[in-house]
C-alpha cells in the first residue's frame, strides 16, 4: 500500500470517528442550541423591541433600556431588595449549613435519622414549603401561639420579606449541609492527627485544617447560593406577589410581572431586566472568585 | 473491572438525568398544562346515524368536519362537566361541527398571550373583560356584528352594561356569557344577636357604618369580630368612588380619576372602617379572602360576588346569610360587573361555524341550563323573570347589581397599573398610616407615568 493511501484511510477512518462522535452529540446539542443559544439570542434582539406578544415585535433600539433604567419599581424596589436578599441569605444559610455539617460530621447517635431530617425540606417542593410557611406565619399561625406574638408577619411591610429569608434559608441549608458533609469527608484524617500532635485543640484544628481545606467546596456553596439568591422568584410568587407594597418584589419576580402578569405586557423591558440580572450575576461570580480563589493561590 | 464500568456507567446516566431534572422552579410553576379533551362526539353521531339509516330514512352525512378549537379556564371539575355536556348537546344538534374542547389549567392569560404570539390560539376562548380594551385594540378578536345578524341575535338581547362592555368602536367583540357584581353579604345570624334590622335594598352608607359599628366585638383577641370586611383589594373599593359620584378612569381611559375630590372622600369613608376598628382586611386576621372570614363568622359583612355563594355551601353549610345590592352612598348607587365573554380569534379559518358554537352556548336554553345548576348568571334580559331567580334572593341581588349605576370592571390597556395603584393606595393608609389624599395621589401619579409609557 502507497504512503498516499494509508494517509487517505486514516483521514477515513478519522473523519469517521468525529462523524460517530457528532451524531452521539447531536440530540444534545439540538437542545441546547434550540432552548438555550436560540432563546438567549432571541432575550438579547428582544430587548431592543417593544412586544406585548399581541402584535410582532417592533424595533425599539435602546428605548426600553432606557426606560428600565428610569424605571422606579425596578431601580428603588427591585435591585434594592435583590442585593439586600443576596446580602443576608448566602452568609446565613452557609454559616448555619457549615455548622450543621460540622455537628453531623461527629459521630453522634442518630446521626443518620439527623441528616435525613435536615436534607427533607431540599427534598420537598418549595411551592409546599411555602404554604405551610404561609400558615406558620399568619396573625393566628403556630409561630405567634408558640411565641405569644401578635405580628402580622406577611402583610407588614417590615416583616414580609424576613420571612420570605427564613424559608428560602429554611429550604436550602440542606442540601449545603450534604456539599459541605461530602467536602468534610474528603479532608484526610492525617491533617486533624498532625494537628493534633502539634497541640491544636477542637476550635483550632476547625478554623486552621477544615475551613482552608475546605475552601473549594465554600466557593461553591457560596457560588451556586449567590446564583440562586439573584434568582429568587417561586417563594415570592406564592407567598407574598411581591407585596405588601412591592417590600418583596425582586428582579425575577419584576420580569415575570412585566412580562406576563400586566396587563399591558412589556416583553421588550423584561428581556432588559433579564440581562441585566444574568450579567449582576456573571460579575459577582467572576469577583468572587477572585477573592475566595485568589487568596489562596501561595500553594499552587 | 468491567462491573465497575458499568456501575460507573449507570452513575453517570442517573447524575445526567437528575442534572435534567433540575429545571428551575420559577419555570416549573409558571408552566401550563393544556390538557386535550375530546368531547365523545364522533361515536355517538356516528350511531346515531346507523341508526337513523337501518330506518332508511335519507340523512345527510356531512363529508367532512369543521374543527373549532375552543378553549376556556377550568375554574371547577363541576363547572367543566357543565360546560361538556352544553357541547355535547351542541355537537348532537350540529354533526357537521367537531367542537375540540382545551380547557386551560394554569394561568390562562399567559397561555393565551403565548399561543396568539404563536399563532396558535383557539377559535373559540373566554375573554375576561378586564383585558377586552388590549385584545379589542390589538386587533386579535373578530367582529361578530354580521355573524349575529346572520342568525337574529341582537345585541339587545343581553344585559346593555354587559354587552357594552364588549364593544369597541361601534362593533361587538364578544358575547357575555355570564357575569357577576358584588352584593352585600350579611350574616343573619350576627344581625339577630346584635338585635339590629337585616340590611335592605335602600339602605345607604351611615346605615352601613352604624351597623358594623354595632356588629364590631373585639372582646376576644384570638377571635376578633369585625362589622365590614375592606379588602384593600380593587375588586371591592371602586363601587364606593361609584356611589360617592366619582369614576376611576375618564371615558376614554387617558386618564384617571383617582386623585379627584369624590375618590379621595370614598377612599377616606373605606379606610375608615379600618381605622376605627369596625372593619379590617382578610390579612389582618391571617385570611387571603374575606369569604372565608365571612363563613368563619369574623366578619358580619362582606362585599364579594356571586362566587361567594357555592363555596359557602360547601365549606360553611350552616351560616345563615343573604345578600342585598349594595347601599348607596351620597352620589346615588354604585357596582362593579365581572364579565366574561366568548370570543372569535381574528385568525379564525371557520368564522360561521365558530359564531353558530357561541351562539348556542350562550342561548336562551342553555343559560337556563347554566343558571339552573347555580353556576352563574344569565346574561340575557329575557331570563330575568326566570323561576331560578324568584326563589333564590341571594342569586338576585348579584343579578340586580347590574342595572343601577354598574360599571364593567375594566380600566383601559393599563389596568394591571390601575389596580395596583387602588390596592396599594389603600394599603399604604392601611400599612404606612400615609393620608389617603397623599397616598391616592401617589398611586394616580404612576397610573400617569403607565398610561404615557403604554402608548
Amino acid at each position: 500500500m502507497t504512503a498516499q493511501a494509508l494517509q487517505k484511510q486514516r483521514k477515513h477512518r478519522r473523519r469517521s470517528e468525529a462523524l460517530v462522535a457528532y451524531s452521539f452529540l447531536a440530540p444534545y446539542m439540538f437542545v441546547f442550541f434550540t432552548f438555550t443559544v436560540f432563546a438567549i439570542g432571541y432575550t438579547v434582539y428582544l430587548s431592543f423591541t417593544r412586544y406585548n406578544l399581541l402584535r410582532p415585535p417592533e424595533w425599539w433600539g435602546l428605548e426600553g433600556w432606557k426606560r428600565v433604567l428610569q424605571d422606579d419599581l425596578f431601580l428603588t424596589k427591585a435591585l434594592p431588595n435583590t442585593f439586600k436578599y443576596v446580602l443576608i441569605v448566602v452568609p446565613v444559610q452557609t454559616v448555619i449549613s457549615l455548622i450543621l455539617a460540622f455537628a453531623m460530621d461527629q459521630k453522634l447517635r442518630f446521626r443518620r435519622f439527623f441528616r435525613t431530617m435536615y436534607y427533607l425540606p431540599s427534598v420537598t417542593s418549595s411551592v409546599v414549603i411555602s404554604l405551610i410557611f404561609i400558615w406558620l406565619f399568619s396573625p393566628q399561625g403556630v409561630i405567634n401561639q408558640v411565641f405569644g406574638l401578635h405580628i402580622n408577619w406577611l402583610n407588614d411591610v417590615s416583616t414580609a420579606f424576613p420571612t420570605i429569608m427564613m424559608v428560602n434559608i429554611f429550604t436550602t441549608t440542606g442540601t449545603l449541609m450534604l456539599i459541605f458533609l461530602a467536602g468534610l469527608q474528603d479532608i484526610p484524617t492525617t491533617l486533624y492527627e498532625a494537628a493534633s500532635i502539634d497541640g491544636a485543640n477542637k476550635v483550632q484544628s476547625l478554623l486552621y485544617v477544615t475551613v482552608p481545606m475546605l475552601r473549594p467546596v465554600i466557593f461553591f456553596v457560596v457560588t451556586t447560593g449567590v446564583i440562586g439568591c439573584f434568582q429568587v422568584f417561586d417563594q415570592i410568587y406564592v407567598m407574598t406577589n411581591g407585596g405588601p407594597l412591592n417590600s418583596t418584589t425582586t428582579v425575577a419576580y419584576v420580569i415575570y410581572k412585566w412580562a406576563f402578569r400586566d396587563t399591558t405586557i412589556k416583553m421588550g423591558q423584561a428581556a432588559v431586566v433579564a440581562i441585566i440580572l444574568t450579567m449582576i450575576i456573571m460579575v459577582i461570580t467572576f469577583l468572587q472568585r477572585r477573592i475566595i480563589e485568589g487568596s489562596g493561590t501561595s500553594e499552587k | 473491572m468491567k462491573k465497575i464500568y458499568s456501575a460507573m456507567s449507570v452513575l453517570v446516566l442517573l447524575s445526567m438525568i437528575l442534572a435534567a431534572c433540575a429545571t428551575p422552579e420559577a419555570e416549573r410553576i409558571i408552566e401550563t398544562v393544556i390538557q386535550t379533551v375530546e368531547v365523545p362526539v364522533v361515536e355517538t353521531v356516528q350511531v346515531l346515524s346507523t341508526v337513523v339509516s337501518t330506518q332508511e330514512v335519507p340523512v345527510e352525512v356531512p363529508a367532512e368536519r369543521v374543527e373549532i378549537r375552543l378553549s376556556g379556564w377550568a375554574s371547577s371539575p363541576s363547572e367543566t362537566a357543565l360546560l361538556e355536556s352544553l357541547l355535547y348537546r351542541f355537537s348532537v344538534e350540529n354533526p357537521d361541527i367537531n367542537v375540540r374542547y382545551e380547557p386551560i389549567t394554569g394561568d390562562y392569560g399567559q397561555s393565551m398571550l403565548t399561543m396568539i404570539a404563536s399563532g396558535t390560539e383557539p377559535d373559540v376562548f373566554y375573554l375576561d373583560i378586564s383585558v377586552f380594551p388590549t385584545y379589542s385594540q390589538e386587533g386579535v378578536l373578530l367582529p361578530l356584528d354580521d355573524l349575529m345578524a346572520s342568525t337574529g341575535t341582537s345585541a339587545d338581547d343581553f344585559i346593555p352594561a354587559l354587552i357594552d362592555g364588549f364593544s369597541f368602536d361601534g362593533s361587538v367583540y364578544g358575547i357575555p356569557k355570564d357575569f357577576n357584581t358584588l352584593g352585600l353579604f350579611y350574616n343573619k345570624d350576627m344581625f339577630d344577636a346584635a338585635g339590629l334590622d337585616y340590611p335592605t335594598d335602600d339602605w345607604t352608607w351611615d346605615d352601613l357604618r352604624a351597623a358594623a359599628e354595632a356588629l364590631t366585638d373585639l372582646t376576644d383577641p384570638d377571635r376578633p369580630i369585625y362589622g365590614l370586611g375592606v379588602p384593600p383589594d380593587a375588586g371591592r373599593f371602586p363601587i364606593f368612588v361609584f356611589q360617592n359620584g366619582g369614576s376611576i378612569m375618564n371615558a376614554d381611559f387617558s386618564d384617571t380619576l383617582l386623585d379627584s375630590a369624590e375618590a379621595v372622600g370614598a377612599g377616606e369613608y373605606y379606610t375608615s372602617f379600618r381605622t376605627d376598628q369596625i372593619g379590617a382586611s382578610p390579612a389582618d386576621v391571617g385570611e387571603g379572602w374575606q369569604g372565608t372570614v365571612f363563613g368563619k363568622g369574623q366578619f358580619a359583612m362582606v362585599y364579594e360576588g356571586g362566587w361567594l355563594i357555592p363555596y359557602l355551601t360547601d365549606q360553611f353549610p350552616d351560616i345563615n346569610y343573604d345578600v342585598v345590592v349594595p347601599p348607596a352612598g351620597p352620589g346615588g348607587e354604585g357596582n362593579l360587573i365581572f364579565t366574561v365573554s366568548w370570543s372569535i380569534s381574528a385568525n379564525c379559518l371557520h368564522p360561521e361555524e365558530a359564531w353558530r358554537v357561541i351562539e348556542f352556548l350562550t342561548n336562551e336554553a342553555s343559560q337556563t341550563t347554566v343558571l339552573e345548576s347555580g353556576f352563574a348568571l344569565p346574561t340575557r334580559i329575557s331570563l330575568q323573570d326566570s323561576e331560578y331567580l324568584a326563589t333564590n334572593s341571594a342569586s338576585a341581588a348579584i343579578f340586580r347589581g347590574a342595572f343601577n349605576g354598574a360599571v364593567p370592571f375594566m380600566w383601559g390597556v393599563v389596568a394591571s397599573d390601575v389596580n395596583n395603584g387602588m390596592g396599594q393606595g389603600i394599603e399604604r393608609v392601611y400599612l404606612e398610616g400615609m393620608s389617603v389624599a397623599d397616598s391616592f395621589a401617589q398611586s394616580a401619579a404612576e397610573i400617569r407615568a403607565a398610561i404615557e409609557a403604554s402608548r
